[in-house]
């Protein structure tokens, strides 16, 4: 690069304004970490208090400043910042600049930076003083961490963090373009421009709620790591409860928001897909739900403390192990939607390793081996760095790691004297908490498959949606009946008689309402001809049916006759009516699922496997009406708007004296994005009772209008035996028979005219049939060409080849432009009681919120 | 025995399990000829398309079915028959990822993952 260039019209004061930020809240919020650190060993207490309290002030402002500037430079079109031209772009609505801002890695960990210092401020002000220290100092290592992301500067040949403020023109992947040898480069340059498939509502709001639920995972954590510091096991659990169900209820929310995404406007065909990104944010949540659990025993009974640690430690770490599996590039192809690899790999493993090796050594009560599992750790990287054997060395540490916790635990760890009855609530709410830990570890390990695949050099592929469902089905059986039957026990000791007695009816209604349910579903029609994997499904999939209505049913009863119908104490129930409402809307919508669009292709593919023959796509040509489920569907054209072509589908249904009434029409689109290609966009009909779900998978986006009706298109050949079939797109064509004007010892002898005709029988769509009889023309040993036009079908024939040795012909057919009408190939489902799961989800919220104030109030209510 | 560690012995069988049924059963990333030796057993193969051979859809025969060459990684060719509509921008792909089962000659994909050069990073600036 020339250094001598100087650039027109750069403002690059405000990228040393950005970077002095980042400088500032790293460097702040180590200080902050040192202060509290110093301060929770409680050494010159209030000066090193108000020290850190000051550093994590400058932190959060500069967090803000950061952001702030970024902000700024997308407002105004900054595009020398490579930030600001690969996310935005002059013709973007000013609506999506939000979206702008964390489209991009950078801008995502600014975003989660953000929120944890918003909930550390809240945390810092609400507070017992006794627990400031060494939560907050959790609270600001873990800044610190953020911070570096966004450093990007070279420490040797490493790169730490990426700088969301480096210029366009010093962005390696750019640095040999002719552009950066131009001074005036800027008046002329336009951003990329946020991806076009990102431009809606979801993208707004999904993104900062998620990135919310990720930040409060950090509460509890760090209510778990001053735990285990201070060596006081049970007083954080009080404060920290209302802040685990706050993390419950938002990561919960950002979860569902992507579910309610994918299923509105991506082509998954669903609503959850498996997909490692999803599950890498349902696991910290499986897991959150568990620790909240454990907190409540622990609350009421005292206990369980291990667990309540394990718990609330594992969701913030699983956190930053989904945050190393999207964002490093190692998921590589098993994910659609994961972020591209920014070199960070090796940072985010030393970040999630980080934050292990301080649990371990946390727990660790004996000073040796204290100190010599931190010399150990520190020998081992600086060996992996230097001389390599990173994965045997990692693996050998991840072992000793885990000895050691199991060492401390046995050794160390204070444990309950008393065991928990088989008839008491602890007992019941501890298993559930278990199962759901269990089904987060084995959805890890599946969506780890990629890793291990680098870790063991292995080949193994990733599991398919149906093998994920396969194997969580169980658990959520177990979890349901969990979920309905544990209220009814008491803390300590219950009455068996007394409870069967409670369960009882909600058990005999759930069997009732069940199996009148479940038979008609999967056993009437299905059960007989399935095979025998497809005939467990069933079975799995009446059980959970069941235990679904059960949970529900149980816990409407224990709020209706326990709790009397009060609402302050119903979070719980309400909470879990909705979780269970959700499973079973997923099973129903999904296992009912029906294919509305059907393929008539005779061929059969079925002796392949049964997914072979899904067959599921429909092709539609203009004006035609064909059923699909119980209405008829006419395809009526195309409009393009921008980018995004519109395919207009109108359906009608049949009254009762058999007269078609238009229904409603549905507008799937086809976005033709310069950037990501193709990509389509389902529309759907929301019904109270269904949904009708139609996506196109095929279609001609251009202008058809355009050409000539009366040309004709490029000729195709076809090689063809005697009665061999040639598809037409208005007709098909038989080769009937062919003929000759000479025998064949009349043309071993006469040399001057050889006429082969070849008579075609065309079918047309009403059954009529033409013939067409080109001619092969061979006048001294020269072939003459000669065409032959069927005109009422627009069709023309070249017969120019015979093969004798195949005993084949060819023939080259065009067709009229006119007589290909546009068409789509579609695909679309009916979802039934799909609602019923979104209903489950805001109830689920309702819930978990009620549940919030109810903690909330007699928190307040104790204190004063 | 106590409860807890009865719990313990049913989550540790429960990881054994999940574990070892999923080095079973789980299919693997493969080619052709591996494909070819177990015709009944379902792969993942990872290829390229062979962009100079056509690929072959006509909704109008059938909607579900599309066929088209396809170089594993270890460079042989077969005949691929994906029992889908074409993907969308299918010749821009750079990388596929067929599941499915040899049958003869041809190996019979039910599903198909693409990698696209333009996925998420493209586009240079340009005065």
């Amino acid at each position: 690069m020339d250094n001598s260039t100087t650039y027109i019209g750069e403002h690059l004061w405000i990228g040393y304004i950005g970077n002095a930020f980042i400088y500032l809240s790293l460097l702040s919020a180590l200080l902050s970490a040192i202060g509290y650190y110093f301060n929770s060993k409680e050494v010159l207490t209030s000066e090193w208090k108000n020290f850190a309290r000051i550093n994590f002030s400058i932190h959060s402002f500069s967090i803000v400043g950061i952001a702030s500037t970024l902000f700024f430079m997308l407002f105004n079109h900054f595009y020398e910042y490579s930030y600001v031209w690969q996310h935005s772009n002059n013709s973007m609505p000013m609506e999506y600049i939000l979206s702008c801002f964390w489209e991009g890695q950078e801008g995502s960990f600014l975003l989660w930076a953000f929120w944890n210092t918003v909930l550390g401020n809240i945390l810092r002000k609400t507070i017992d003083e006794k627990w400031e220290a060494p939560t907050m100092a959790v609270f600001a290592l873990v800044q610190v961490f953020l911070a570096s992301m966004l450093l990007g500067i070279f420490i040797g040949d490493y790169k730490l963090g990426t700088n969301p403020f480096i210029l366009l023109r010093e962005n390696p992947e750019f640095a040999n373009l002719p552009f950066v040898q131009m001074p005036n480069y800027l008046s002329k340059l336009d951003g990329r421009g946020l991806n076009p498939l990102l431009m809606n509502y979801w993208m707004t709001i999904h993104p900062p709620t998620l990135f919310l639920g990720f930040s409060s995972t950090l509460v509890p954590f760090a209510f778990a790591i001053a735990g285990l510091w201070k060596k006081d096991f049970t007083t954080w659990q009080k404060p920290a409860l209302v802040w685990t169900f706050f993390s419950i209820m938002i990561l919960g929310t950002g979860i569902l928001m992507g579910g309610a995404w994918a299923y509105e406007a991506l082509s998954f065909g669903g609503f959850w897909a498996w997909d490692p990104v999803e599950n890498s944010s349902l696991v910290p949540w499986l897991v959150m739900v568990g620790a909240g659990h454990v907190m409540i025993i622990n609350k009421n009974r005292g206990g369980s403390l291990f667990m309540t640690h394990l718990m609330a430690i594992s969701s913030f770490l699983l956190v930053l192990y989904s945050t190393f599996l999207t964002r490093s590039g190692i998921l590589g192809n098993s994910s659609v939607h994961a972020f591209t690899d920014l070199g960070m790999q090796a940072q985010l493993v030393i970040y999630v390793l980080t934050f292990v090796l301080i649990c371990v050594v946390l727990l660790i009560h004996d000073k040796l081996i204290r100190v010599s599992y931190l010399m150990v750790s520190f020998l081992m990287l600086f060996w992996g760095i230097i001389h390599g054997h990173k994965i045997i060395l990692l693996l050998f540490w991840l072992g000793i790691s885990l000895i050691i916790t199991i060492y401390s635990y046995i050794k160390f760890f204070p444990k309950e004297e008393e065991e928990e009855k088989l008839y008491s609530r602890e007992f019941w709410m501890f298993v559930g908490s278990l199962v759901f830990l269990l089904s987060a570890m084995v959805i890890t390990y599946f969506t780890s498959i990629p890793v291990l695949n680098k870790l063991f050099n292995l080949e193994k592929a990733p599991i398919k949606i149906g093998d994920y469902n396969r194997w969580m089905i169980p658990f959520t059986i177990i979890s349901l009946m969990l979920i309905a039957i544990t209220q009814y026990f008491k803390y300590k000791k219950t009455n068996p008689k007394q409870f069967l007695k409670h369960i009882s009816v909600s058990g005999l209604a759930a069997i009732i309402f069940g199996l009148s349910a479940v038979i008609p579903l999967y056993f009437l029609k299905d059960y007989s001809t399935a095979n025998n994997g497809v005939k467990w499904d069933l079975i799995s999939y009446a059980l959970l049916f069941i235990s679904a209505l059960f949970a529900v049913f149980c816990n409407l009863d224990y709020w209706m006759r326990m709790l009397k119908g009060n609402i302050r104490h119903a979070g719980a129930s309400i909470a879990h009516i909705g979780f269970a409402l959700i499973l079973l809307g997923a099973l129903i919508s999904t296992s009912k699922k029906q294919t509305i669009s059907q393929n008539t292709s005779q061929k059969n593919v079925a002796s392949l496997g049964e997914n072979f023959n899904a067959k599921k796509s429909l092709v539609l040509t203009i004006g035609d009406t064909l059923p699909m489920g119980n209405y008829l569907v006419t395809y009526t054209g195309k409009e393009r708007k921008g980018i995004d072509v519109f395919f207009n589908m109108e359906y009608f249904s049949k009254n009762k004296d058999g007269k078609l009434s238009k229904a409603f029409s549905l507008n799937p689109m086809v976005q033709d994005n310069p950037r990501m290609g193709q990509a389509s966009n389902p529309d759907t009909k929301h019904f109270i009772g269904s949904d009708i779900y139609t996506h196109i998978t095929y279609a001609d986006l251009s202008d058809t209008k355009t050409i000539k009706a009366d040309a004709y298109k490029e000729p195709t050949n076809f090689i063809g035996h005697m009665r061999d079939t040639i598809f037409a797109d208005n007709a098909i064509i038989l080769i009937d028979s062919i003929t000759t004007n000479l025998t064949e010892e009349q043309y071993s002898k006469n040399d001057s005219l050889l006429i082969v005709t070849a008579v075609l029988k065309a079918t047309d769509i009403n059954g009529n049939i033409y013939r067409a009889t080109p001619q092969y023309i061979v006048k001294n040993n020269m072939v003459l060409p000669d065409e032959f036009e069927l005109k009422e079908l627009g069709l023309k024939f070249i017969f120019w080849k015979i093969n004798p040795n195949e005993g084949s012909i060819e023939i080259q057919m065009s067709e009229k432009v006119s007589n290909t009408k546009e068409f789509v190939v579609l695909e679309a489902y009916m979802f039934p009681f799909i609602n019923v799961l979104w209903l489950g989800c805001i109830i689920m919220v309702i819930g978990t919120i009620v549940a919030i104030l109810e903690r909330r109030r007699l928190n307040r209510l104790k204190t004063h | 025995m106590k409860k807890i560690h009865i719990l313990g012995i049913i989550v540790i069988a429960v990881a054994i399990g999940v574990i070892f049924t999923s080095l079973q059963s789980s299919a693997s990333y493969s080619d052709f000829s591996e494909a070819s030796a177990n015709p009944d057993t379902e792969y993942h193969v990872v290829g390229k398309l062979n962009k100079t051979a056509p690929v072959l859809y006509d909704p109008k025969i059938n909607a579900d079915e599309c066929s088209f060459m396809m170089f594993d990684n270890k460079g042989i060719e077969k005949k691929v028959i994906l029992h889908k509509s074409v993907p969308q921008d299918f010749e821009k792909s750079e990388q596929i990822v067929l599941i499915g089962k040899m049958q003869g000659e041809e190996f019979h994909a039910d599903e198909i993952l693409m990698k696209c050069p333009s996925k998420y990073n493209d586009g240079k600036p340009q005065v």
